[in-house]
């Protein structure tokens, strides 16, 4: 009966995905560009968009991963990591490319050690990572001692620079979503990930290689991590306690989920994930713009995540 | 919002000319039906046909657009869950409804827990919970974990529990489907003691020889309209499928070119725990050989283990000779052999994914594609759903919207469109309307006629009598008999399966 009922309803035109996250990222921009004038000041804009870079990279891996129904909460102290291990590498005058190479190669073990974890023990995803994500924060403060680590002039190319007006940042950062997007939507592992998160069993009967998927996934978040580290790195110029981290993987799965992204797996996009990625970085921006205190932060950050989460929610339960 | 009005005095639920629409598509036009107490009233109709919505306007979940639904005399015009259960409407859904971790008891009296202050009164929650199945008939420990129980067990702890809360209209939807005959007996006999103790029934059931000898009165539904109603003593079993198809449907064995001598799937001496005990069994190119056994026997473990899913103790599987490796999806894959779950749900289809996504699933894991091409993909998809005739109104909605028969035609489309040298088939018309079912088997003996080799893994002597060459007859994890289908009738088959005459 509902698939007769599906017949006759009026093709709804002009029907936009995420329109409700849309609108209240659009409420956000407007509020702020009446309350405060430095909002849409470029520098502040450039600002903004060299932030949400980093944030986006991670999102986008974590996207892909949740699809296929599995979670990585490490990638945040993967970032530090990260960004700790080249920071200490280009202040002891080790080669740039020599630094990428290893911080990189680096994050993929840590990620291809979760996928072993994830795939061959049947720990819970959330456990497992979880623990990895703890330990990569110590590992993190061990290796900058505590301290703080400047790389000098090191990656300014990449953190500070500039093409046709815009951040290099934000340059690496679209590549990634296009990719990841591309990967998601087009080939065929990018559809194994969405038959994974949906029906594990199903998937493995039909053929997929679900073991090995896994594994490249998780592989993939920790390379994507890695390179939201260095990305990190550059903008900031230096490693200190307390870069990258918890705050940065929570930021990163609630923009997925806001973006509608299921924890469950099966679904997910990463049009979503952008404008999660978007909305966060806005507000925080905006937050800070109108010199709230950081309690009162904490307070609007929170309220606006449960509103988004719930425009989200009302559109996709009315378009069933 | 209730209004008393005058009404004949024994009807408990009164149907009266309800209309319902979802965005302008009629779900049920005008349509009246009377529930007595005591009796068993057969509702009946192809998927789609309007049971369902005729059943949540009786429990509440919806309400008409027009027409009146009177209840032991009294119109109800908003009835919600609540009330409807209030006033004592039950329904005991197809999908089961139990805390499968919680005890048979605890199931029972959910919410209604007996306690002294806060605390839970278990001796009493068991007494009561034991009572309530006991006078139903029911033989089961009030201590057992749901979970634990077959489904027809836990049909009847649910039964028992709308009982226990005063239910004066069952609304049974599919009890018995999934079941072997052994546990559809069961249910229908509790379903007649109810009857026999006064509640009214509403029996929903795809099984047409059931319902003729269960229900005391008959409604059939097609397309939203009612097409007939009356006594189940009017009709018989042509009338009614004219009645749910609006023309005859004739499902009889073709004639099939004589199978060739090779060997296209072998089992030898297969075991797994105490389902399977050194199980052998050849099925020839082109002929279907049927596994036939109490539902939750040998029968149902040969899908894990031909798959790959699960490995088996001892014994080998070959198929056209090559020897399958224990417990590797791929190499069951590679080798030829399609294994087709009586289980959609958990193991057959993607829900999330469009239908093209899911007929094409393995197939295209098969051709190792890389890229994913949605243009060619509703292109290469388009044949199969053609052939196995999946319906669908929108154009390509995800594989959860679609009815059950549906579902099971894009399952088949799926692993059939494959080229299959064999194939495993496990009750593969399992929940499907008759004219569905009638379509699925013209298909598997289009199946056969090419040369493949069907192991069929059946727990209905209907659906064996209408397919399979030759039947093996299983109980307790071996086999017991083995009989070419033409020297046997449905009767001999049924009495050797429940362990009658051998």
């Amino acid at each position: 009966m509902s698939a007769v009922a599906t017949l006759t309803r009026p093709v709804r035109v002009g029907k936009i995905p995420h329109a409700g996250l849309l609108l209240v990222l659009v409420g956000i921009i407007v509020f702020a560009s009446v309350r405060t004038d430095s909002f849409l000041n470029t520098n502040n804009l450039l600002n903004v968009a060299r932030q949400v870079s980093v944030v986006a990279v991670i999102a986008a891996g974590l996207t892909l991963l949740m699809v296929a129904g599995g979670m990585d909460f490490s990638m945040g102290g993967n970032v530090a990591v990260t960004t700790a291990v080249a920071a200490q590498m280009l202040s002891h005058g080790y080669a740039t490319w020599l630094t990428l190479v290893t911080a990189i190669g680096l994050s993929i073990a840590v990620g291809l050690v979760n996928g072993a974890v994830v795939t061959f023990t049947n720990v819970a995803p959330f456990v497992a990572t979880l623990a990895t994500a703890t330990l990569l924060d110590g590992v993190a403060l061990l290796v900058i001692n505590g301290m703080s680590i400047s790389i000098d002039e090191h990656l300014s190319g990449l953190g500070s620079g500039t093409t046709f007006g815009l951040p290099n940042l934000v340059f690496v950062a679209a590549a990634v979503l296009a990719v990841v997007a591309f990967v998601m939507r087009y080939t065929s592992f990018g559809r194994d990930a969405f038959a994974i998160g949906g029906n594990e069993d199903v998937a493995r009967l039909s053929g997929i290689t679900v073991s090995r998927d896994k594994l490249v996934l998780y592989g993939l978040a920790g390379a994507l991590s890695g390179l939201a580290g260095i990305m990190l790195l550059s903008r900031l110029a230096a490693s200190s306690p307390g870069t990258g981290g918890l705050q940065l993987q929570l930021t990163a799965v609630a923009a997925v989920v806001i973006g509608g992204t299921s924890l469950a797996g099966g679904k997910g996009t990463i049009g979503g994930t952008i404008l999660g990625v978007l909305l966060l970085g806005v507000v925080a921006n905006v937050l800070n713009l109108l010199q709230i205190s950081s309690y009162y932060q904490q307070i609007s950050v929170g309220a606006v995540l449960l509103i988004a989460a719930i425009a989200n929610l009302l559109q996709s339960s009315r378009k069933r | 919002m209730t209004t008393a009005v005058t009404t004949a005095m024994t009807t408990v639920i009164r149907v009266d000319r309800i209309t319902k629409s979802f965005g302008g598509a009629a779900a049920l036009t005008d349509v009246s039906v009377d529930f007595f107490p005591g009796e068993v009233h057969a509702l009946m109709g192809m998927n789609g046909a309007g049971k369902s919505t005729l059943v949540q306007i009786l429990s509440g979940a919806l309400n008409p657009d027009s027409g009146t639904l009177e209840v032991g005399g009294l119109v109800q015009n908003q009835l919600n869950p609540r009330q409807a259960r209030k006033v004592g409407i039950s329904t005991v859904p197809q999908r089961r409804e139990l805390v499968m971790s919680l005890t048979v008891a605890e199931n029972i009296m959910l919410g209604q827990l007996p306690t002294s202050g806060a605390m839970v009164r278990w001796h009493s929650v068991r007494e009561t919970a034991q009572e309530a199945l006991r006078a139903l008939g029911i033989t089961i420990d009030a201590d057992a974990i749901a979970g634990d129980l077959t489904v027809a067990e836990q049909t009847m702890v649910e039964v028992a529990r709308e009982v226990r809360r005063g239910g004066k209209v069952l609304i049974l939807d599919e009890p018995t489907a999934c079941l072997g005959p052994e546990a559809a007996q069961q249910i229908r006999d509790l379903v007649l003691r109810l009857r026999d103790s006064g509640v009214a029934i509403l029996f929903i059931s795809h099984h047409i020889s059931e319902v003729l000898h269960l229900a005391d009165r008959i409604t059939v539904l097609r397309d939203g309209r009612v097409t007939w109603a009356g006594l189940a003593t009017e009709t018989d079993e042509k009338g009614l499928v004219r009645d749910m198809v609006g023309r005859d449907v004739v499902s009889r064995r073709p004639v099939r070119p004589a199978r060739s001598n090779e060997v296209g799937l072998s089992v030898r001496g297969l075991c797994d725990g105490r389902f399977l005990d050194c199980f052998d069994i050849d099925v020839r190119r082109g002929e279907i050989v049927a596994v036939l056994g109490p539902a939750g026997d040998a029968q149902s473990r040969l899908f894990d283990l031909l798959s790959g899913r699960r490995r088996f103790d001892g014994g080998q599987v070959s198929v056209a000779g090559k020897k399958l490796k224990n417990g590797k999806i791929t190499d069951s894959l590679a080798s030829g052999l399609r294994c087709v779950t009586g289980d959609r749900r958990r193991l057959g289809l993607i829900p999330g994914l469009t239908i093209d996504e899911n007929v094409m699933l393995a197939q295209d894991r098969l051709d190792k594609r890389r890229i994913h091409r949605w243009s060619l993909l509703t292109r290469r998809a388009k044949p199969l759903r053609e052939r196995y005739r999946v319906v669908s109104l929108a154009e390509n909605p995800p594989v959860e919207q679609l009815s059950g028969g549906n579902q099971q035609k894009v399952l088949l489309a799926k692993w059939l469109g494959t080229a299959p040298s064999a194939v495993l088939l496990e009750d593969p018309t399992n929940g499907v309307d008759v004219s569905a079912m009638a379509e699925i088997h013209s298909l598997v003996d289009r199946l056969a006629g090419e040369g493949v080799a069907v192991l069929l893994a059946s727990s209905s002597a209907e659906e064996v009598m209408r397919l399979a060459d030759r039947v093996v007859v299983v109980r307790d994890g071996r086999r017991i008999a083995e009989y070419q289908v033409d020297r046997i009738t449905r009767d001999e088959l049924i009495a050797t399966t429940l362990g009658g005459a051998l």
